[in-house]
């Protein structure tokens, strides 16, 4: 009974991993061990990379039923995002008062709504006056970053990729304090008065949380705190982490391309998609629009050209260690893998997608968000008539989201170039990924990445071997889809419609 | 205290709602009034906008015009999650239970606080004894008797005033109809149940009080054991089968008071 | 009482021609303003029909009239068929390569072993070739339609969105494939295509001209023909209610096929006459970017109204135009944040929006002459 019920629930998955598990003997006989071992290291790699952003896309689709355009831009971002941490942060740490400037002023949305509800403004005029609140925000946000050199600071880690030798070495002139102070100042007065239109002035119908106001308090101070340490640190904290352990900085790299991935991905949703909900074609319109913006923005801060991340120390010892034990006193840049010698920083990146995986399932399975997310993603209007905030988990996931993809961008960063177009692969990938796996599942789209990685991988070495270019290869995987599809409309494990 | 203060007999005042669904008006003015405790029945023909009026209170739906008024407070253009946070339990039509969570997954979401569940468990299974036997299998694998239970469980988890109720008894067996029947007459008792039901024997077996909606607008009302009587009206605005359904009803009830 | 009625129906007999002559003298002027364009603007300009800025204004709008017919197609699929299909760039791609690989390669050795001379030394090999040419194309992108439908035949929604793109993809690198750089030269793209010499646009411009503009106006006819037949209503039974539709006796698979073949033909025909513009064919036209200019211009014009797309493709060539005067290199970057503004502050496009507007402005005066009428009875 119970191993019935298993089989109903798991019978896909069993098969494949049976299927793959016996197509190991066949392919380490036919195309010896080395090759084969090598090629299934590469496949597990690039299913790494895949799952990172097929895992929020598939999230994103199942839960809003959103076709993410900018996903692969997101990719992109987080890998632009954590070269410039690792190489010089200058650039990020003189945006970064800027930004947190901006959202405390945001935080005070909450505490000023039962300020102004009260307010005696007439219905018609409400929708004028947020219009021109925000409108103003604009205009003073814009005089707020008028004669900001962005350019010259987004070339900061250019230049010390130069001289690599030591990063240190040109310390880069910045605004001096007393008149940079002004810049955060007004994006702070812009985020107040977008935070007023935001509290809907004259708008008697809102109800006012208690809990709510206390935790804006909480907030609103510590981003106020966060701002002026921001300031303060502009300078001396890109030094600080220069000097930083190289290691540490690499991981703190992560985390930084990660946060500011889902950061975007939070503003992303409440501001461009958030309205679209009820015109889909619409959005893939404006997501895909936005890809295109972001990638010109990056084009104009750091020109089309494609730069190469060091590797962290870590993984770039001269030499090769005989094990992956032997790897870990070493830290070499190649390990031996059953007779193979395999790129360590590589290995870094499958544990990382299995670490990834692992924690999302674990997010999924066990935690109340993962409940809701998965109830969600099934039935959005009857999770929000139990009354939970259905649009907050939207932008909660969203960043989610994103930010797998920004950390999968940095992740790869050091082993692919670093270009503006280097989103867009991963993104046509991601979706075949998705599909494959079946839309709103995250183990759907972890056998879909497995299955696209190894695919791409064998398909390369076939290309090779019968004088092929692996673009070849490259197209056929989705010839793979197209037969999944064929065989099951909603993929591997999507739900049956 | 606040158990002293009674306020208004009404717990949910609905006046005259219109509601739109994309270009269509769906409901062209609606009016009810709930009163505290007890069982007050939507009836109607399919398509007469009663899910529409439980979804327009709830704010699924929200309705354009009108006013819905929830324990004296205005609640209609408020998003409905604030709108179920308020005291609002909703059991939807078609059993829309998670099928992908388990059915302890499927009570525990509906918690509103920490604790919820474990403070209202006992009360939970002494209505639906089968759930806590099936507690750790996902929802797909329930039947449709004890997924509907499951729905209604779900509603019950937190403190909810007022519970909103479409169609429970809906592709049900006769046995299990009349437990789910039992188990509403159970807990109306502690709470305010609006019940929309096709079924017109469970129907005038547990409202006390009725509306009629066609062509979305309240068409009639009044107390259940009048209609039952009114088989003219049964037959104008629910159809043959439920005037032989309130026939047989008021056939009985004079024989019982004959006898 | 009689006399009323006759005028009154007199009245909503002319009232109906006028609108219906409104509606077609306004697509004729728009015609012959385009067929006098380039002499009106030779003669503003005081330069010569076929050289400096008229030249290079009348190729512009032969680009506009192509793409133009590409958008179309694209509505024809997205507006009345609601099918959202990221694949289209493979249809137009295709028959972009389709002209360019036949002129390229096949039709020079026919060319040289026969030659047929019609009356008044006309080279009617080479007219019978590029009409063999223009027919590859159509076969082509019709099976090229027919692989597609098959392939997304039993999948819905988003998965079908993503297996048309990714099969796109897939022809997008074949096209750029080095495999088969002999014939399609692979990343560059097949250049220098011999196009007979009688269409030649570098040196017939003005022909090419009237040309596409004739191509234009044709599909634009056949397309609203289509669109208004009864096949044409089922499409849009499929988009309003897709059971409704299976219920009434016609099969969705069948219709969206039949859909999907249309504008895979409308859009490879497109191609091949912009393969014979350029003089050649290049992986740009196969890429994921056409299919997105598709979905700009469409929804920029206004989903469902064929028209609509044919406008937002000359908006989008002309705002491509001179942006890149005001802003130089940076020009995409305007362009995209003003198109995003587009989507999210003019959802039906811009021909959607002036219908909608128009539309409301006569219920406006339809409700101010009746009350005018009203008024008197009431005195």
């Amino acid at each position: 009974m119970k191993l019935k019920g298993f089989w109903r629930q798991n019978s896909t998955f069993v098969v494949l991993m049976v299927l793959l598990i016996l197509l190991i003997p066949l392919g380490w006989i036919t195309m010896g061990q080395k090759p084969f071992v090598r090629t299934v290291l590469s496949g597990l790699t690039l299913g790494a990379l895949y799952l990172m952003v097929a895992a929020g896309l598939t999230l994103i689709f199942g839960l809003m039923d959103v076709l993410n355009f900018a996903h692969g831009a997101m990719f992109m971002i987080g890998a632009y995002a954590g070269w410039q941490f690792y190489t010089n942060p200058t650039f990020l740490f003189g945006l970064a008062p800027l930004v947190f400037a901006l959202m405390t002023g945001l935080a005070a949305t909450p505490l000023l709504r039962p300020l102004v509800i009260g307010w005696p403004v007439p219905e018609e005029w409400q929708r004028r006056l947020r219009t021109f609140l925000i409108l103003l925000a604009i205009a003073v946000g814009v005089i707020g970053v008028l004669g900001l050199d962005l350019r010259d600071l987004a070339k900061t880690a250019m230049v010390s990729t130069m001289v690599a030798a030591n990063p240190l070495a040109e310390a880069t002139p910045q605004e001096p304090l007393a008149r940079f102070w002004l810049r955060p100042t007004l994006l702070l007065i812009a985020g107040l008065l977008m935070a007023l239109a935001q509290a809907r002035p004259g708008d008697q119908t809102q109800i006012v949380h208690r809990a709510e106001q206390r935790r804006g308090w909480i907030a609103l101070l510590a981003l106020l705190a966060l701002t002026v340490a921001a300031v303060l640190v502009r300078e001396p904290a890109a030094i600080v982490v220069l000097k930083m352990n190289a290691n540490w900085r690499f991981a703190l790299a992560l985390l930084v391309g990660m946060l500011i991935g889902g950061g975007i991905g939070a503003v992303m949703e409440t501001s461009l998609v958030r309205p679209l909900y009820v015109r889909p074609f619409y959005l893939v319109i404006a997501t895909s629009g936005l890809a295109f913006v972001l990638k010109e923005v990056v084009q104009f801060l750091w020109d089309p050209l494609p730069y190469q991340m060091e590797r962290p120390p870590l993984f770039a010892q001269p030499g090769k260690a005989d094990s992956i034990l032997d790897w870990f006193s070493a830290q070499t840049t190649t390990v031996d893998i059953l007779g193979v010698t395999f790129p360590s920083y590589r290995l870094f990146i499958i544990v990382l997608g299995i670490v990834m995986l692992l924690g999302l399932l674990g997010l999924m399975r066990y935690t109340r968000l993962g409940m809701i997310i998965r109830a969600g993603v099934q039935d959005r209007e009857m999770v929000e008539a139990l009354g939970i905030n259905v649009r907050r988990v939207f932008t909660l996931v969203f960043a989610m989201g994103v930010g797998l993809a920004a950390l999968g961008g940095i992740g790869a960063a050091p082993f692919i170039p670093v270009e503006p177009v280097m989103g867009d692969r991963f993104l046509m990938q991601g979706f075949i990924t998705v599909v494959l796996g079946g839309m709103g599942s995250v183990s759907g789209a972890a056998v879909g990445a497995l299955l696209l990685g190894l695919a791409r991988a064998f398909g390369d070495y076939l290309a090779l071997k019968f004088q092929l270019t692996p673009a070849i290869s490259e197209a056929s995987t989705v010839i793979i889809m197209a037969i999944v599809l064929l065989v099951r409309p909603s993929g591997l494990f999507g739900k049956k419609e | 205290m606040e158990m002293d203060q009674q306020p208004t007999t009404d717990i949910l005042t609905v006046e005259t709602i219109h509601t739109y669904i994309g270009q269509f008006h769906i409901l062209e003015g609606v009016s009810l009034r709930v009163r505290r405790g007890g069982v007050t029945v939507l009836l109607g023909r399919n398509g007469a906008g009663k899910t529409t009026t439980l979804k327009s209170i709830l704010g699924l739906t929200p309705p354009r015009q009108g006013q819905v008024i929830l324990d004296g407070q205005e609640i209609q253009g408020k998003r409905a999650f604030e709108i179920a946070g308020l005291g609002i339990g909703y059991v939807p039509e078609h059993r829309a239970i998670f099928r992908d969570l388990s059915v302890a997954e499927n009570l525990k979401i509906a918690e509103r606080r920490k604790g919820d569940l474990e403070r209202r468990a006992d009360f939970i299974f002494d209505l639906f004894p089968d759930l806590k036997r099936l507690y750790k299998l996902p929802g797909h694998h329930l039947s449709g008797g004890q997924q509907q239970m499951l729905a209604v469980a779900r509603a019950l988890v937190a403190d909810n005033k007022l519970l909103l109720i479409d169609e429970p008894s809906e592709g049900l067996a006769p046995v299990l109809i009349e437990q789910m029947m039992e188990a509403i007459r159970e807990l109306s008792a502690t709470t305010t149940v609006l019940l929309v039901e096709q079924n017109f024997i469970m129907a005038s077996q547990l409202g006390e009080h009725y509306y009629i909606i066609d062509d979305g607008r309240t068409a009639h009302d009044g107390a259940m054991a009048d209609l039952i009587h009114d088989t003219a009206l049964i037959r104008r605005y629910l159809g043959a089968s439920a005037a032989r359904v309130g026939g047989e009803f008021a056939a009985r009830s004079e024989q019982r008071r004959g006898g | 009482m009689n006399t009323t009625t006759s005028t009154s129906k007199t009245r909503v007999v002319t009232g109906r021609f006028a609108a219906w002559a409104q509606q077609q003298v306004g697509g004729l002027l728009l015609v012959i303003g385009l067929i006098l364009f380039p002499f009106v603007f030779s003669w503003l300009y005081g330069s010569p029909v076929d050289s400096g800025p008229p030249k290079f204004w009348q190729g512009q709008l032969i680009v506009v009239f192509i793409t133009a017919v590409y958008a179309m197609s694209y509505d024809l699929l997205m507006g009345y068929t609601g099918i959202l299909s990221f694949g289209h760039a493979a249809f137009f791609g295709g028959g972009a390569y389709a002209m360019a690989l036949f002129l390229a390669h096949v039709a020079p050795r026919i060319a040289s072993s026969y030659r047929i001379v019609g009356p008044g030394g006309v080279n009617v090999t080479e007219i019978v070739l590029l009409v063999v040419g223009f027919l590859a194309a159509l076969v082509v992108s019709l099976l090229l339609g027919l692989l597609f439908s098959a392939v997304s035949a039993r999948v819905k929604g988003a998965y079908f969105a993503m297996v048309t793109l990714a099969m796109a993809e897939a022809i997008h690198i074949l096209s750029k494939a080095t495999d088969f750089v002999r014939w399609t030269g692979a990343d560059e793209g097949l250049h220098g295509v011999p196009v007979p010499a009688w269409i030649n646009p570098i040196q017939f411009r003005l022909r090419f001209y009237f040309v596409a503009l004739a191509f234009a106006v044709v599909m634009y006819l056949v397309t609203r023909r289509i669109v208004h037949s009864p096949m044409g209503r089922v499409f849009v039974a499929l988009r309003e209610n897709e059971s409704r539709a299976r219920m009434i006796g016609y099969n969705p698979a069948v219709y969206r096929s039949l859909a999907f073949v249309t504008s895979a033909v409308v859009a490879g025909s497109a191609g091949a006459l912009y393969a014979l513009w350029t003089m050649s064919a290049t992986p740009t036209m196969t890429g994921a970017g056409a299919t997105v200019d598709a979905l700009i211009m469409t929804i920029l014009g206004g989903i469902g109204t064929l028209f609509g797309p044919m406008l937002g493709a000359a908006l989008m060539e002309l705002f491509g135009h001179f942006f890149y005067q005001w802003f130089g290199a940076r020009w995409p970057l305007v362009f995209g944040v003003i198109f995003i503004a587009l989507v999210m502050f003019l959802p039906y496009g811009i021909v959607g929006t002036w219908q909608q507007r128009s539309a409301q402005l006569r219920a406006l005066l339809k409700r101010a002459s009746q009350q005018r009428r009203q008024d008197p009875s009431d005195s």
